[in-house]
This record gives C-alpha cells, sequence and structure tokens, in this order.
C-alpha cells in the first residue's frame, strides 16, 4: 500500500520538478534568442555607399533580371495571388536602383542598363496587353467613373520609375514620357472636385495618390515646372478628408467623391509617410510617428509592425498578407516598416526589424545574393528600397540640378 | 543504421519524457526533422507567409502544407531544441545535488 502511494507521488515530485526546469530554460533562453539575430541598423542602412545587405540584396535582384527563367519562375509564382506584385516588384527595384547609382557611382551604368530594360518591357505591357495586365481581376467587375479609364495606381508608379531614372541621369525619351503621365495625372487631379484619381472603379488610394504627387514633385524638378499648388491643395484636402479621427492616420482608400472607405493600414502608411516627405515634411513627421506608436510592436526584442491601429479592424487582404494571432503581426506591414524606419532615421526599430526578417523571413544565400523565402520578389524589392533609399529625395529637396 | 545505436535510441525515445534523457531525446528527434525538412528544399515555401504560393505548379494547398511544416519545425528548432536541452542539463543538475533527507 505503502510502495502505490510513494511511486505516484515520487512521479508527480519528478513531473514537476521537469516542468520547473523547463519553465526556467524557456525564461533563460527566450529573451536571448535576439541576441543571435541582432545587428545594428547599419547592416541593414548606411547613410552613404551601399550596406552588406543592400549588396546582397542587389546582387538577387540582377540576377533575376538577367535570368529569364528565373524571373519567369518568380513572376509565376507572384501572379498566381496578384499580378500588382509583378507590377510593384518593377518599380520598387527601379527606385532602389536609381538610388545606388547614386550611392555609388561605379555601378550607375549597371543600374542604368537594368533600370531602362524594367522601365521598356513595363511600359511595353501596358502598351500591348492594356491597363488590366498589372491590375487584380476584379477592376473589370464595373467600369470606371471617369472615362477613358486610367490607373493612378500604374500612372504614378511608372512616373516614379521615370522620374527617377532621369534624377539618376537625363533620357530624352523618358523625359517625354514622363511630362505625358504628368500631365495625364495633372489634368485628372485638377479636373476632379475632390482631387481624386481611381485606381480601381471608383477605387482611389491614399498610396497611389502620395506616390504620383512624388513624382510631379521630381518631373518639377527635372523640367522647371511647378506644381507646388496642387500638392499643397491635395495634402489640405487630405488633412480634411483623408484622416481618420481616432488614430489620426491617413486613411488607405477613398471613393472618388473623398469618401474614406479603407482606414488607416500599416502595409501602404509607411510608404505614405516616405513620399509626404517630399510634399509635407511636417505631415510626414506627424504619420511616422502616429504609425510607429500605434502600429509598431515589440517581442523579445524583436520587431514588427500591425497592419491596423487599436482603432480600426480591418480583414486581412492581398496587401495585409496573413495576419499572425494574438501579436497581430501582418507581413506586409512588417516589410513595409523597413520604409519608414529607413526613411525616418530611426535605428532601434530598424535594428529590431532586421533582427525579425532575419529571424522569420527565412534568409537563403547563395554566393552574393540574398533573398528572404518568407517574402517574394516584390517584397525583397522594397527592401532593398527601404536599404538604398534617400539620395533621390534629397536630391530633389535641395533642389540641385544635375 | 547500426543495431546498436537504433536500440539505444529507441530506448531513449521510449525513456520517460520527464527526464533528462527524454527531454535530449525530443530534441534530438526535433532537430532530426527540422534537418530532413531544410534538406528537402521546403525553406522556399514559407512564402505562404505573404501570400505567395512556394512554386506556381504546386498550387496553394500544397504549398500551405509545405510552407507550414517547415515553419514548425524551424520554429521548434531554433526555440524549442535548447529550451529542452537547457531544461535537461538544469535537471541533471537537480538530480545530482545532495540530498537533504
Amino acid at each position: 500500500m505503502n510502495q502505490t502511494l510513494e511511486n505516484p507521488m515520487k512521479r508527480a515530485k519528478r513531473i514537476l520538478a521537469a516542468m520547473a526546469a523547463l519553465i526556467v530554460a524557456a525564461a533563460m533562453w527566450l529573451p536571448c534568442v535576439h541576441l543571435f539575430f541582432a545587428r545594428p541598423a547599419s547592416a541593414f542602412y548606411v547613410k552613404e555607399g551601399l550596406s552588406l545587405k543592400a549588396r546582397a540584396l542587389a546582387a538577387r535582384h540582377m540576377q533575376l533580371w538577367t535570368d529569364p527563367q528565373l524571373r519567369q519562375k518568380e513572376l509565376d509564382r507572384m501572379r498566381v495571388s496578384n499580378a500588382e506584385w509583378d507590377f510593384m516588384g518593377r518599380s520598387y527595384l527601379v527606385w532602389a536602383l536609381a538610388n545606388m547609382g547614386l550611392r555609388e557611382p561605379s555601378s550607375k551604368p549597371a543600374c542604368l542598363q537594368t533600370m531602362d530594360r524594367i522601365i521598356d518591357e513595363t511600359q511595353q505591357l501596358e502598351q500591348q496587353k492594356g491597363i488590366y495586365f498589372f491590375l487584380m481581376p476584379y477592376a473589370k467587375e464595373r467600369p470606371y467613373v471617369v472615362q477613358p479609364a486610367r490607373s493612378l495606381f500604374l500612372d504614378g508608379e511608372i512616373a516614379l520609375m521615370l522620374a527617377s531614372r532621369c534624377v539618376l541621369e537625363k533620357k530624352p525619351e523618358y523625359e517625354a514620357a514622363l511630362t505625358g503621365r504628368v500631365n495625364l495625372i495633372v489634368t485628372g487631379l485638377r479636373r476632379s472636385p475632390h482631387l481624386a484619381l481611381e485606381s480601381y472603379p471608383d477605387e482611389c488610394w491614399t498610396f497611389d495618390h502620395v506616390v504620383a504627387l512624388a513624382a510631379i514633385r521630381m518631373a518639377d524638378y527635372l523640367d522647371g515646372r511647378d506644381h507646388a499648388v496642387l500638392s499643397r491643395d491635395w495634402v489640405a484636402m487630405a488633412r480634411s478628408k483623408l484622416v481618420h479621427p481616432v488614430s489620426g492616420l491617413l486613411v488607405s482608400s477613398f471613393t472618388i467623391d473623398g469618401s474614406p472607405v479603407i482606414g488607416p493600414e500599416g502595409s501602404s502608411l509607411w510608404m505614405v509617410a516616405h513620399c509626404l516627405q517630399l510634399l509635407d515634411p511636417g505631415f510626414a513627421r506627424d504619420q511616422y510617428d502616429r504609425a510607429r506608436r500605434q502600429l509598431g510592436g515589440s517581442t523579445l526584442g524583436f520587431s514588427y509592425a500591425r497592419e491596423w491601429p487599436e482603432s480600426w479592424k480591418g480583414t486581412a487582404d492581398i496587401d495585409s498578407g496573413p495576419i499572425i494571432p494574438f501579436l497581430d503581426i501582418s507581413a506586409g506591414s512588417s516589410g513595409m516598416a523597413f520604409i519608414g524606419a529607413s526613411a525616418f532615421g530611426d535605428a532601434p526599430f530598424l535594428a529590431a526589424l532586421n533582427a525579425t526578417i532575419d529571424f522569420a523571413g527565412f534568409p537563403a544565400r547563395k554566393k552574393d545574393a540574398l533573398k528572404y523565402c518568407a517574402s517574394n520578389q516584390v517584397g525583397d524589392a522594397a527592401l532593398l528600397y527601404a536599404a538604398t533609399l534617400g539620395p533621390i529625395w534629397d536630391k530633389v529637396k535641395e533642389g540641385w540640378k544635375p | 543504421m547500426n543495431v546498436n545505436l537504433r536500440q539505444r535510441m529507441v530506448q531513449n525515445w521510449r525513456s520517460d519524457f520527464f527526464s533528462p534523457r527524454g527531454f535530449l531525446a525530443r530534441a534530438l528527434v526535433i532537430s532530426a526533422f527540422f534537418l530532413a525538412v531544410h534538406l528537402a528544399g521546403l525553406r522556399d515555401y514559407t512564402s505562404v507567409l505573404n501570400g505567395t504560393v512556394g512554386s506556381a505548379s504546386a498550387g496553394w494547398k500544397t504549398s500551405a502544407f509545405f510552407g507550414l511544416a517547415y515553419l514548425l519545425a524551424y520554429l521548434a528548432f531554433v526555440l524549442l531544441v535548447p529550451v529542452l536541452i537547457l531544461a535537461a542539463g538544469i535537471l541533471t543538475v537537480w538530480h545530482r545535488r545532495p540530498h537533504q533527507d
């Protein structure tokens, strides 16, 4: 009897001791994990020259644009989910290469060559296959309110590609194409009573507007025209109509009559704040600080970003990516947060984001090239842009003419 | 595989989970599983985390299955294995402490 009573007690004691050991071990290990991935922010972003990570990400993208099979495989993977990514991957890469060319003059010829190839192919595809080629299928479900149909998503990003290329080195053919796009955007915005242009039918995106306005600002820098009043008017409209009252953050999308549809979203806000740096630096800083407070998060030394602030609950979509429960981590917002952190010199946040992507982004290195398996080409191109941004914006802000 | 080694591994696996040997056996199995999925190239399928299929030919279901399998194996390897090894060490020290009675 004693024996049978003693054994279960002994066993219980042993189990308790083992559980305690597991808890103590977890308490020792988990707070240390980030130390294995911690690097200074300069591992990702440097003020001058190129960080090792930027170089490695760029090497992978250069491979993609010199190996047609590899690129097709990558594009096919992305287009299964979202045709927009094919387009945005091009945009971010061109914008990044323009900055790289300024950062490292010896890389300029290679950057220009790749940029031109991307720009030519993108314009050709848009011309041959129409605007719907780079849009999600729902764009065809109803007609655009403003006819003939144009998408500011395409016009704005192509204009910014052309402008970035011409800021790095002028090319008359592209300058003419840029002027054409800018004129279309400016005329469209001025005709709209609410300074809004559609990206999808009756769907206007703050992201696309600030990208387009940044492109206009760069075109002004290049051709000496002045659209400052239009920019000021648009920012004033955004401040009065597009700011979510509770969070103070800009909403993501709105209708052609300026009514907000989707509230603030991290997957677009970080880039919006960055583009606003060219249009209204004070407002840009305000948006970044708010986004940092309301969307940025940190656990056990790893930083990440949520898709929505507490005061706005959206549903996971193609932009946010799947949302990781409990912490509400969004892959889309976390990736784009790199752009915000680099643009606003937020070194602690950038370093902790960098630790997160090295921990949970599944880096894969082949020779000198780096890709993140948990990302895709557009995600890696956005990271490359985050690691290189600065020189183009600085040049335009300073108004220095080549 | 050597018969003795296999027998020893089976014996270790069957040993009480709440023992240093049990912890180490689980750590070893998790590590072996992670190594297997890593060498099988499932890392590429973690792109499902951002909504991209691992490969256009594999389709969504296969990509999600492989991607999640890799993710769980990786997290277990990086987070759980060191905890199990540390716990085995702590438990060994605990068992070797001089008895009070």
